[in-house]
Parts: structure tokens; C-alpha cells; sequence
């Protein structure tokens, strides 16, 4: 039964005040959670069904929406995707912003957002980049609502910022699908929004268009920011624009790495640890000396990268956490990370573009 | 929390007075940023606290806080265009779109390669270098004249 609305607004107080005022360096920019309580939205009644939008209210539970309810029946139309079968196994769903340019499906996508997207939607002056936001979370709520058995509305999920802004999923306390912990991941350029999403392991994602140019030089760019031995290998590559591709393919699995780590640009600055592309074992990663200074204790070698061209336009790079290579000693090579990637219109059509010629594995 | 009623306190003086010269004791390091009244959030940062945030509802106030703790005023206004058109080279932003001393560089569609060619610009401009950790906390062009000039000044003490 979903609750009243006098339900809600008692609710609402007592959680208002509980609420303490919380430090957080990162808050200012923290625009997914507001930091009190948004006050009851006002009950919309419909064909007799009482549609209530879900409240922002901590330690309230989220009521699930029930298939066939006016409303829910749209995402129960998004059809369910083959299940991740082990932590090493991520599903990646793009869409492309290019192509969606139908209004009515667009509004339908803003609808599923909650009022602090969109309101940062509508900070957004540029009209491409406020679309940008709204596809970006659209994408997210939809995909995650097929990995909880597309029994959860893609409106009800609530997200949070861990301590370096990081954005998780807040489940509800009392969820069963909290026992095996989604995680997932977006990275968008302005062609591509892709959400990469993960069991039991943490994840980062990025991607980047193949034919971005740099406004400075590869080199001094990658001397500022990247490890020497990075830099000697880029070095040695001749062709100024297969340097720039491999300078984009070493941008993209690093900014993967720092993203999956969480902890922020400043938590693993790209110049402590190198990326090695061309090993016999895949794709390696390494702390350097750098490293050992105090305060990188947290970088952390157990992690599995994975670099994918896509459609022949931009590279995707994926890490994800190892736990079992704990166990592994350095010589053993990492078991592959199992990719699947979809191209999806959410609520329209879903295709699967791994093992086509749209997907094309790099390392 | 007496520091943070004393950080209120003074927002509201200097609320009232914006012009005025700092009035905050040596010790106590405070920088208090540009609010924007459609947002109303007040940021806070101490070397005594970690960084506090206030949102309260949107009001129709807007006001200007310019003073830093050291007595300076804002960053200067060339420091400020300086930085706009590096960002603009960069982000190869539009004739029509203004870039502003409140521009978020978020808004104006940077990306993180953006962010770091828009810092080596700045670092080649200014001759200073920028740690991962300031780097991290620039969110608008205000951010990052404000940064450069601490940079600077603290480069020739």
C-alpha cells in the first residue's frame, strides 16, 4: 500500500530533524542529494490510481511500484539483460545523444529524474549539454532498474557521494537486491554516454572520442602528467597520430583506474602509476616511485583493465577490481574481463554490439 | 559550533558592507566565495574546520562577498580575463556564450582532459604549477584566477 500523504509529511518531519549538518569538503558540488529533505511533492491523482512521486526522505523506505500500475508499466517494458555472472563480468549500455532527438521520448526520459537533477539540468545554459545531463541519468536510472529485475521504477533510485564525490547507489535498508551490491559507473563525451556496470567489484569507465585533437603538444602534456616511462613510449612512436591515439587509449585507462579507485584525480594523480599497454599478461598497471611518498598508500595494483574500440570512433576503457588476484602471485595472468556492451534507446530498443564489428577488443 | 557562528556572524557584517577591508583576525584563514541566489549556498573554508556547506532556500538576496583573510582584494580583474580566455581558447567556446568570472567550467562542457590542458595553460601563463589537489577544487574561472593569484604571491614571498 503506498503510504498517505500524512504518512509522508510526519515522516518527512521527524526526519528533518534528524538531520545534522554533515562536513564534507566536496558538498558545494555535491548537486545528486540536496542536504535536507525536499518537503512532500504534492499528490497527483490519476484514472483513480494515487501516483505518488517518491520522497527524498532518509531512513523512509522506498515502496516498490508494481508492473501494470499506470506509469510503471513503462519500465516494466525494459526488457531484463542476461544476468552478471561474476564480479569479473561488466555490461556497458551507451546511447548516443546525436541520435535521440525525439522530443516526446526525451520528456519522457526527464520525467524519470529527480528534482536535483533536474535541476542541475537546468543550470546547464548550453541546450546540447542540459540534454547531455538528462540522457546521462536517464541512462543510469533506466539501467539500473534492469540489473534489480526491473521491478525497481527507475525514478525511485536515490544516489550518494562517498567522501571524495564519488557518486553510489543509496539502497533502501530494506532491499534484497542490497545484498549483492551494483555498482556502476558513466563516462560521457559529447557523441557517446555509456554507464558500465559491475557485481561485487568496483568500477570505472571512460571514453573518448578516437579523433579528439589536444590543444598542446602530446608530449609536454604527457611529460606534465604521466609517468617517464609513459612518456618514453609514447616517445617512441613516430606517426604524430598514432601518438595521439595511444595517448588517448593510455588517458582513457588511466582515468578509468582513478574513477574505479574513487578517491578523485587528486587520490591517484596520474604521474603515480604507469600503464602498461603491450604486455604478455594484458594490460598492467604499476605504482611508481612516486608512489611510495605518504598518502598513496590506497593505490592498489588488483585491478583488471579492459580497452575496447567502439564503432570505429571512440576507446572505451573499463577497470574493474580483482579480489581474486590477492590470491594470485604477480607471474599468474589475470582471467579476461568478460564484456558485454548493448547500445541502447531505453524504452525503445536495446542491441547487442559485443562480439560484432562494433566492438573491437584492444587489450 | 562557535567558529561557525562567528563564519555566520561575519557574513553578515560583511553582508551589509561589502566593501569593507578584512576584519577577520590573522589567525583564522577565511575565504568566502560569490553566492549566487538561485542556489543560496555559502561556502566556508578554515584552516580550524573542514570545509562546511550551507545551503539555505532560495532567497531573493544576492550578494558579494570580496574580502579574503590577507586583506587583498579579489583576484584582479585582468588575473580574472586572463584566465576567461584561456578557457575560451580551450573549450573553443562560442562568440555568442560569456564566460564569466562565475563561469563553472562544468557548464561550459570541459571534460577531464579539458581540465588539465585549461591548468597547463594556466601553469605556462602565470609560471606557477598546480598540485592534483588544488587542481581538483577548481570549479569556476573565480576558482581558478583566485588560485592562480594565491600561487603567485606566494611564488614571490
Amino acid at each position: 500500500m503506498p503510504p498517505t500523504a500524512r504518512a509522508i509529511s510526519q515522516a518527512w518531519r521527524a526526519a528533518r530533524s534528524r538531520i545534522r549538518m554533515r562536513h564534507h569538503h566536496l558538498l558545494l558540488r555535491c548537486r545528486a542529494m540536496p542536504l535536507l529533505p525536499l518537503p512532500p511533492r504534492t499528490l497527483r491523482v490519476s484514472g483513480g490510481l494515487v501516483h505518488h512521486r517518491l520522497i527524498r526522505c532518509h531512513g523512509m523506505p522506498i515502496p516498490r511500484r508494481t508492473p501494470g500500475v499506470s506509469g510503471g508499466r513503462l519500465f516494466a517494458s525494459l526488457p531484463l539483460p542476461p544476468p552478471l555472472q561474476s564480479p569479473r563480468e561488466v555490461h556497458v549500455w551507451y546511447l548516443c545523444p546525436d541520435e535521440l532527438n525525439n522530443q516526446s521520448q526525451l520528456n519522457m526520459y526527464e520525467e524519470l529524474l529527480s528534482p536535483s537533477e533536474r535541476e542541475y539540468a537546468d543550470s546547464m545554459k548550453a541546450t546540447m549539454l542540459r540534454k547531455d545531463v538528462v540522457l546521462s541519468r536517464a541512462l543510469l536510472r533506466t539501467t539500473l532498474s534492469r540489473y534489480t529485475g526491473c521491478k525497481i521504477d527507475p525514478r525511485s533510485f536515490e544516489f550518494k557521494k562517498n567522501k571524495f564525490g564519488k557518486p553510489e547507489v543509496l539502497w533502501p535498508l530494506d532491499d534484497s537486491t542490497a545484498e549483492q551490491p551494483l555498482h556502476f559507473n558513466i563516462s560521457h563525451t559529447t557523441s557517446l554516454i555509456a554507464c558500465g556496470i559491475a557485481i561485487n567489484a568496483h568500477i570505472g569507465i571512460d571514453v573518448e572520442e578516437k579523433k579528439r585533437n589536444t590543444t598542446k603538444n602530446i608530449l609536454s602534456l604527457a611529460r606534465r602528467y604521466f609517468t617517464p616511462s609513459e612518456v618514453d613510449s609514447l616517445a617512441e612512436i613516430s606517426d604524430s597520430d598514432a601518438q595521439r591515439k595511444e595517448f588517448l587509449k593510455l588517458w582513457t585507462l588511466k582515468e578509468a583506474y582513478v574513477k574505479a579507485l574513487g578517491m578523485g584525480f587528486s587520490g591517484a594523480p596520474f604521474s603515480t602509476f604507469s600503464i602498461m599497454l603491450e604486455t604478455s599478461k594484458g594490460i598492467r598497471i604499476s605504482k611508481t616511485s612516486n608512489a611510495s611518498r605518504p598518502g598513496y598508500d590506497h593505490l592498489s595494483e588488483n585491478w583488471l583493465f579492459t580497452l575496447a574500440e567502439l564503432n570505429s570512433s571512440h576507446y572505451m576503457s573499463v577497470c574493474i577490481e580483482d579480489s581474486s588476484r590477492s590470491q594470485a602471485g604477480p607471474e599468474d595472468s589475470p582471467a579476461p574481463v568478460g564484456l558485454k556492451v548493448w547500445k541502447t534507446v531505453p524504452f525503445v530498443e536495446d542491441t547487442l554490439v559485443s562480439g560484432t564489428e562494433a566492438v573491437k577488443l584492444i587489450a | 559550533m562557535p567558529a561557525f557562528v562567528l563564519q555566520l556572524y561575519i557574513a553578515m557584517c560583511l553582508q551589509s558592507d561589502p566593501e569593507c577591508p578584512a576584519l577577520l583576525d590573522s589567525r583564522i584563514h577565511l575565504e568566502v566565495a560569490n553566492v549566487i541566489s538561485s542556489r543560496s549556498s555559502v561556502s566556508f573554508r578554515s584552516q580550524k574546520m573542514s570545509f562546511v556547506s550551507i545551503r539555505s532556500r532560495p532567497s531573493s538576496l544576492r550578494f558579494k562577498i570580496c574580502c579574503s583573510a590577507t586583506g587583498e582584494a579579489q583576484a584582479k580583474k585582468e588575473t580574472v580575463d586572463k584566465v576567461c580566455m584561456i578557457v575560451k581558447k580551450q573549450l573553443a567556446v562560442p562568440d555568442g556564450t560569456p564566460v564569466t568570472a562565475e563561469s563553472k567550467f562544468s557548464e561550459l562542457g570541459a571534460d577531464s582532459l579539458d581540465t588539465v590542458e585549461i591548468v597547463m595553460g594556466l601553469e605556462e601563463e602565470f609560471n606557477i604549477t598546480v598540485d592534483e589537489t588544488s587542481a581538483q577544487d577548481i570549479a569556476t574561472v573565480q576558482d581558478a584566477a583566485d588560485l592562480i593569484e594565491k600561487l603567485v604571491t606566494e611564488k614571490t614571498a
